[in-house]
């Protein structure tokens, strides 16, 4: 049978995507997933059996439930008010809205710790004011692990929302008053419904990163459970039939939100066609003014706190910060202490440089997927489209679990090859987290390509080399400096799969971060964090000009 | 177009080069849960006399260890497993994941110090204590004795490191019940004990340097933990904290040193071993790093004050751990999955 030579490059193209991502993403779950039979039943029925996992699973998905609400009532007032509004202070709340993304995990957790934790600055700074004797809050427990989700990810709502408002045409919503809608009507109505496929994606996007979310419950949850740290202490415990079903419960919880989330996008489409145009209107009312000011101030000191105390720290003497509200003691040791290290830049470069090989293969692999997807219309179009999308589904302990079953000894004849315990095994962790960012991100970028132009070029006698570099990569561009991004940003700073997977000769700043913190030299550790923080800036400004330029 | 490509190509390149640079020495990977600055300190020493040895430790918690050395069964990354309690190691013996050695000094060691097929030897020892907050607790006040820390007046005022991850922990929590099934026959008074002590409990923190930060701005006042980690806090960190030896006696835990099976340098692995077993090196990790050593052949007088002091009031407990190797891990399961927070902040 002879195909066509365009479907025929589509597979050609399509081939070797498919084999790695079913290679990386899939075997290593089908390995974790038939690990949790590997006695029958034996390990679901302990599974069941046990109260501590009913509870850690019960405790997982209310988490997860609560952390998105929370962020939708943070992050979608906020991106409509910067969004909609002119306001003195506007720009400056703009600029730190996004803050909480560029703090990693671990070092964000830790921040909060000492802000809002029993003895932190900000309570026992409430504490001496009102004069009480015992701490007015406690830090801990689902509250506190909710909290910090909150934190760190409304970022996503408020990023989602604020693109899907500013590609939304505000004609529509001047049509609906001029026909008589009040507001609130205008909301539910027309704004609301456009809003849908941002405010799902977003959705989606915190419950699954709630879901896997290990640092939180890991400082915070002494007294509760959630499953992303009972997969650990199975593990710790050597029961790893028991691991396996966690993690597969996991996962498959995780795929329970994806339907969801996606049937509730599905249920009600609408999108509007044109370019949108929105426009902000200035607040006029006096008192309104003075209310959004005092409300902007107040976020915009919320959201830098962390970082502030993230530096604070890093100037304190270790272990003479008791019960004062602030450190008594300041110091440049920290600094000195790190300047002085002799592996001081070891972690970094492995960071850096594992990052950027991941980073670099999802750009390779993504774009190439993103293509397929968008424009080419081939049987295998769907499945690639949830191959890309399956790793958000899947939490990052579970990953890393999955790939510590698999790639431990060398099998080529059963696709295992020896990665656990080498430098490779981080970066293709990273690239298999990476996937669906870069992904999405490019996905987006191509749907607003007319695929007509791609036809025209083609009839136009370019060939399909010199479309591709022409037509179909300046398209992508956005996309894929985005979605590069936002990958080795996470790459970078990331703890969860790294904590499971590092050796000696790849450790990154997580794992050195951690290892300070483990040596009790909080300052170092903050000191250690306060350069990742700048790295990532780095990173953020490159990709900035890298965009301006080629734009 | 191309030629940035083949620049950000070339760069990776020189980046991947750059974090996996050869040295020509033989590798030795360490796994222990020492902390950097023991570890740093013998690293340097051993270097020093073996040039051609390049040491690379990975700092973990025990049970990490014993995690990752079960992980990577099938193809061992670590030559050296340098410090877990016995329990870890007797695990790990059981599991065929140990390789015998007999150190030579194999007789400067008590019996129970050490494995019977050699497949591990004492290095340190640690003493379990009750610690409690010096600005908060007065020495007088502080709880004298294991079931002290059970009266109702510490209730919401301590704090337990989860012992499920918490090698130290679980060898406390292990040496209640196995008390308790040595008078009783059964572990049932044991678990009495720990419910008791689950309603005093005011948090279980996952990990010790959150515990150390918590007893040290007065989170929680009291908590169970090892002598050396203790003092450590109190002398080189300046944290107010300090320790009460238990009355009627303590577990008194040997922490040990293995050769993982399978490494690929044995010769070296033995070099490592011995070094940081010397009397040199125990009496400079005694004075440093506030380690007890294990071995017996080290006149006291020239430890330090501290530890002659120490040594002259623990009452070791005895503990069977042909016993707590077959029952720990059921022991620690019913803890999790039926005391754990059963009778906490009610």
């Amino acid at each position: 049978m002879k195909m066509p030579a365009d479907r025929r490059r589509s597979w050609a193209l399509a081939a070797p995507v498919f084999v790695l991502l079913l290679w990386t993403v899939v075997f290593p779950n089908v390995a974790v997933i038939l690990g949790s039979f590997e006695n029958g039943l034996g390990h679901w029925r302990e599974f069941m059996a046990s109260p501590a996992d009913r509870e850690a699973l019960t405790t997982s998905i209310v988490i997860s439930l609560a952390s998105v609400v929370a962020s939708l009532l943070i992050g979608v007032p906020l991106a409509f008010l910067l969004s909609r509004f002119e306001f003195p202070g506007r720009k400056i709340l703009r600029a730190v809205a996004t803050l909480p993304a560029a703090l990693p995990p671990l070092v964000g957790v830790i921040a909060f710790l000492f802000l809002y934790g029993e003895s932190g600055l900000v309570t026992r700074g409430v504490q001496r004011l009102l004069g009480m004797t015992e701490a007015p809050w406690r830090l801990t427990g689902v509250w506190a692990i909710i909290f910090v989700h909150a934190y760190t990810m409304y970022v996503y709502v408020f990023l989602f929302v604020s693109a899907g408002l500013q590609r939304l045409d505000t004609t529509l919503e001047e049509a609906a008053s001029g026909l008589g809608a009040s507001s609130w009507q205008r909301l539910r109505r027309v704004t609301l419904p456009l809003l849908t496929p941002a405010l799902a994606g977003s959705m989606l996007l915190v419950f699954m990163m709630s879901l896997g979310s290990f640092s939180a419950p890991y400082i915070f949850g002494g007294g509760i459970r959630v499953l992303s740290t009972q997969i650990v202490s199975s593990k710790l415990n050597g029961s790893m039939g028991l691991a396996y079903v966690e993690t597969t419960v996991l996962a498959l919880s995780a795929v329970a939100g994806l339907l969801l989330f996606r049937w509730f996008e599905g249920k009600r489409k609408y999108t509007s066609s044109g370019k949108g145009s929105a426009t902000r209107r200035a607040i006029t009312s006096r008192k309104a003014q003075i209310a959004v000011v005092i409300l902007s101030v107040a976020t915009v000191v919320i959201l830098v706190l962390p970082h502030l105390m993230v530096v604070l720290v890093s100037f304190a003497v270790d272990g003479a910060w008791t019960t004062q509200v602030l450190p008594p003691a300041y110091t440049l040791d920290n600094y000195r202490h790190l300047v002085t290290e002799a592996q001081l830049w070891k972690p970094i470069i492995n960071s850096v440089s594992m990052a950027l090989i991941a980073t670099a293969a999802n750009v390779l692999v993504c774009f190439v997927a993103a293509y397929l997807i968008v424009l080419r219309r081939f049987a295998g179009r769907r499945m690639l489209e949830i191959l890309v999308a399956l790793p958000w589904a899947i939490p990052a302990t579970a990953i890393a679990l999955g790939l510590a079953a698999t790639f431990n000894r060398n099998d080529p004849l059963a696709g295992r090859v020896l990665l656990v315990g080498t430098f490779w095994i981080l970066p293709l962790a990273y690239f298999v987290r990476g996937v669906p960012l870069v992904s999405t991100a490019v996905e987006s970028s191509l749907r607003q390509l007319d695929p007509s132009l791609e036809d025209a070029a083609r009839g136009l006698g370019a060939s399909w080399w010199l479309t591709m570099r022409r037509v179909i990569l300046p398209a992508a561009r956005p996309g894929l400096i985005a979605g590069a991004l936002l990958a080795a940003v996470t790459a970078v700073g990331e703890f969860v799969a790294s904590v499971v997977l590092y050796t000696h000769a790849n450790r990154p700043i997580s794992i050195e971060i951690l290892a300070q913190l483990r040596a009790l030299a909080f300052g170092t550790a903050a000191a250690y964090s306060v350069l990742l923080i700048v790295l990532v800036l780095i990173m953020t400004l490159t990709a900035r000009g890298l965009e301006d330029r080629m734009a | 177009m191309m030629r940035r490509l083949t620049l950000v190509a070339a760069a990776l390149a020189a980046l991947a080069a750059l974090s996996c640079s050869s040295d020509k020495r033989t590798v030795l990977t360490v796994y222990s849960p020492h902390g950097k600055d023991l570890l740093g300190y013998l690293e340097q020493g051993f270097e020093k006399a073996h040039p051609d040895i390049d040491v690379q430790w990975v700092d973990m918690g025990s049970q990490e260890v014993l995690d990752r050395v079960r992980a990577e069964a099938a193809n061992p990354q670590a030559d050296v497993w340098f410090g877990a309690p016995a329990e870890a190691f007797d695990r790990a013996t059981k599991e065929n994941l140990l390789q015998p050695y007999i150190p030579t000094w194999s007789n400067a060691v008590a019996v129970d110090g050490r494995d019977s097929g050699d497949h591990w030897y004492g290095t340190y020892l640690t003493p379990e204590v009750i610690a409690y907050n010096t600005d908060a607790v007065t020495r007088e006040e502080a709880p004298k004795d294991w079931d002290d820390v059970l009266d109702p007046k510490w209730k919401g005022k301590v704090l337990i490191r989860d012992p499920i991850a918490s090698g130290t922990m679980r060898a406390i929590f292990g040496a209640i019940v196995a008390r308790s099934v040595a008078k009783t026959g059964s572990p049932e008074s044991g678990y009495e004990w720990l419910r008791k002590l689950d309603a005093n409990t005011r948090d279980y923190v996952l990990n010790p340097t959150i515990l150390y930060q918590k007893l040290g701005r007065q989170e929680g006042v009291i908590t169970l933990w090892d002598m050396p980690d203790i003092a450590t806090l109190r002398q080189r960190l300046k944290i107010p904290v300090d320790y009460i030896i238990p009355a009627s006696g303590t577990p008194l835990l040997v922490d040990g040193i293995a050769i993982v099976k399978g490494t690929k340098h044995p010769k070296e692995a033995k070099l490592y071993y011995e070094f940081v077993t010397t009397p040199e090196a125990l009496k400079a990790a005694a004075g440093q790093f506030l380690r007890i050593p294990a071995r017996t052949d080290i006149p006291q007088a020239e430890l330090p004050q501290w530890i002659q002091d120490a040594n002259a009031k623990i009452k070791p407990m005895p503990v069977d751990r042909k016993m707590m190797a077959e029952h720990l891990n059921e022991w620690m399961k019913y803890w999790d999955a039926s005391i754990r927070n059963s009778e906490r902040n009610k």
